[in-house]
């Protein structure tokens, strides 16, 4: 057992006497949960105050709709609205150019006469309806036609993610839904009280019946409203511990390629001796980067304005599925450095491989907004199994009940990556041949 | 020379994986206790291939070996106790001091406690490294690290060192002080085999050299009679030409 501790003791100084790559083992996870914490926050909620995005703004309508839109895009904090560039009101054209350019993002041009198109379509509309009550005469009703439709031009930067896109369009058509109702409803009641002028129209505002309630069931008894810790401190940090196969796999071949595990072997100690200890150092090593990871999230990102992470009922649930999934980060780093026959091949395949299995485990975009194949491939990536466990306590609120499925599948793709490697040192031998 | 061998090589062959030619051809080789035994031959001659054998590294494809009597597939445990290997390349670690890795390899001995670090202080003071011992090894000269590759494999005072050109890049008076402790451990009992390219080096240390090439042995005996019957040479390195050829080898 000594041979075991001392092959400990000896990984430990070395892990310890290299200062850049204890930097790169525990500052940079931290770097990347503070930065992807912050990114997130503000690209896509309104944590700043100042505006994020600037928007030219041309409203030629000089209307209800013009103004409605600009005092929503104001209104909302996350658009800077700008009317008019070097002190001359921006034009359609010139906004066109600016974005073409590529120093804006966005423009929106409301055409000239967009309210009153709207206004008067509405107004047909409301007469033709009356007109089948009897109170308009429908022969005069029947040559009049609807106004064509008018086109809002919104020029978009190439760059702009469709989502984002998605969303401006969504945002400027459900204000000028509101606004269609709002004059459906003022120009009933224009019209009924000129048909009778007993009629007196109430003073209200239309009102929208419907509300969004937003809600989160999950096993604990308060409800946890996800904020952006919740959701993506778990999933940077199992990325981050996924490349835990970098510094284990340069560690497994560096000895192999310095003619130390040459000279291991032909001595009285058993191979898997030596890899164990290794591995329980890495194991080790990923669970304090976790824990430095999670301190990210609970200290220092509320300083930047982020609601603090909340780690959910279960510690010692929290402790298990942080262990397994150290596990099968340093187990998959033991296969890679041991079948890889070079510091390269390491490193290219590890990284990369490290980046496909967030992708299809859904650590950047979730599973159910992939397509219907993607989401079989994740059902097998351990990343997908870690992020369920992570999110099972951290948003769900689970104990070690909630996340034994993915406790189990983590240790048995561990052992698998042992086995692996194990069957792979039998038959290949580790010194060049 | 004793009656029995320490190390008995019968028909030896290995042929590695996805090759067609044999590295080591049926090679049969007996070294006697207290030889200084040197397998000198160009490179891809088979030395390494055979040493990585004895000590344990590869399995032979064919034939038979056994140390100190005892057969290397079924007693391979027992055999790497008896023992030390020094490799060509410096197998420490640089950001260890040397007492560290001497700490360590001689753990994987089996040693420990005072015992070990009374040896590893003998060590270093014969070395002429006892200033040095908690400096880094990354931070030593070539020959320093030499000497301290060499300590590592001998720090469980083994029956039998295989050297794999301990000498290689150093200056001379470590050179001298490793050749004139390696004698004086095989005077009190020690087995030597050892590899080199510097066949002056081997002419003067060892009892009997073995020249290989091409998998094969080709010529075996002690340095004063390779040169008896090949008169026509003045040294060990014009025979050793003589036999391998001038050609380059990969």
């Amino acid at each position: 057992m000594y041979k075991y501790f001392s092959a400990l003791r000896k990984e430990c100084l070395i892990l310890l006497r290299d200062k850049a790559g204890l930097a790169m083992l525990f500052i940079m996870p931290m770097a990347l949960i503070i930065i992807s914490s912050l990114m997130q926050e503000f690209a896509w909620n309104s944590l700043s105050k100042d505006p994020v995005v600037q928007i030219l703004y041309v409203n030629n309508d000089k209307d209800s709709l013009g103004y409605n839109i600009e005092k929503g895009l104001r209104g909302s904090g996350s658009f800077e609205v700008i009317d008019s560039l070097n002190n001359v009101p921006v034009t359609q054209n010139s906004a066109k150019a600016a974005v073409a350019k590529g120093d804006y993002l966005i423009a929106i041009v409301i055409p000239k006469g967009t309210t009153k198109a709207i206004r008067s379509n509405v107004r047909v509309m409301v007469a033709k309806t009356l007109a089948g009550f009897g109170m308009i005469n429908p022969l005069i009703m029947r040559n009049i036609a609807l106004s064509n439709s008018v086109d809002i031009s919104i020029y978009f930067d190439v760059t702009v993610k469709s989502t984002f896109k998605n969303a401006l369009i969504n945002s400027i058509k459900a204000n000028n839904y509101r606004i269609e109702t709002e004059m459906v409803f003022k120009t009933f009641n224009q019209e009924i009280a000129r048909q009778f002028p007993m009629y007196n129209p109430p003073e209200v505002n239309y009102h929208e019946v419907l509300q969004f309630k937003e809600s989160f069931p999950s096993y604990k008894t308060i409800e946890l409203i996800p904020n952006t810790a919740q959701h993506n401190i778990p999933a940077w940090t199992i990325f981050a511990m996924f490349f835990i196969v970098i510094p284990l796999t340069q560690s497994l071949i560096k000895e192999r390629e310095e003619g130390s595990l040459f000279r291991l072997l032909t001595m009285p100690v058993s191979y898997m001796n030596l890899i164990m200890a290794k591995v329980n150092v890495y194991i080790v090593v990923c669970m304090l980067q976790t824990f430095f990871m999670l301190i990210a999230g609970i200290v220092f990102l509320p300083f930047f304005g982020i609601p603090r992470l909340q780690l959910g009922n279960d510690f010692f649930a929290l402790t298990l599925i942080t262990l397994v999934v150290s596990m099968a980060s340093v187990g998959y780093g033991l296969m890679i450095g041991t079948i890889a026959k070079t510091h390269q091949q390491a490193a290219a395949f590890g990284s990369i491989s490290v980046i496909i299995l967030a992708a299809i485990g859904g650590l950047w975009v979730p599973i159910y907004l992939m397509p219907t194949f993607m989401r079989t491939f994740s059902q097998f990536s351990p990343m997908n199994w870690a992020i369920t466990g992570y999110y099972n306590i951290f948003l769900r609120g689970g104990s070690l009940f909630n996340i034994l499925p993915e406790v189990m599948k983590l240790l048995f793709f561990f052992l698998g990556t042992v086995l692996v490697t194990g069957i792979y040192r039998k038959f290949k031998s580790p010194l060049p041949t | 020379m004793p009656d029995h061998p320490i190390i008995e090589i019968k028909k030896l062959s290995k042929t590695y994986k996805g090759t067609n030619e044999p590295a080591v051809k049926s090679i049969s080789l007996d070294i006697y206790p207290q030889e200084i035994f040197g397998l000198l031959g160009p490179n891809g001659a088979g030395k390494t291939t055979t040493i990585s054998i004895l000590c344990g590294l590869f399995p032979p494809t064919e034939g038979n070996v056994s140390i100190d009597g005892l057969d290397i597939r079924s007693n391979l445990d027992q055999i790497k106790q008896l023992i030390g290997v020094v490799p060509q390349d410096i197998a420490l670690y640089p950001t260890l001091t040397a007492r560290e890795n001497l700490t360590f390899y001689g753990n994987m001995y089996g040693l420990r406690g005072k015992e070990l670090r009374n040896q590893i202080s003998d060590f270093l003071y014969v070395f002429g490294l006892e200033k040095f011992a908690n400096r880094l090894i990354g931070k030593y000269s070539g020959g320093m690290k030499r000497r301290v590759n060499l300590i590592a494999g001998l720090l469980h005072h083994p029956k039998i060192i295989f050297l794999d050109e301990p000498t290689v890049g150093i200056d001379v008076q470590s050179r001298i002080l490793i050749l004139n402790y390696l004698k004086e451990i095989n005077k009190s009992g020690t087995t030597i085999i050892y590899t080199s390219h510097y066949m002056e080096e081997a002419e003067h240390l060892c009892t009997r050299v073995a020249i290989m090439d091409q998998g094969k042995i080709i010529s075996i005996g002690k340095p004063s009679d390779l040169l008896a019957t090949n008169p026509e040479f003045k040294n060990l390195e014009n025979v050793f030409i003589h036999l391998t050829g001038k050609d380059l080898r990969d």
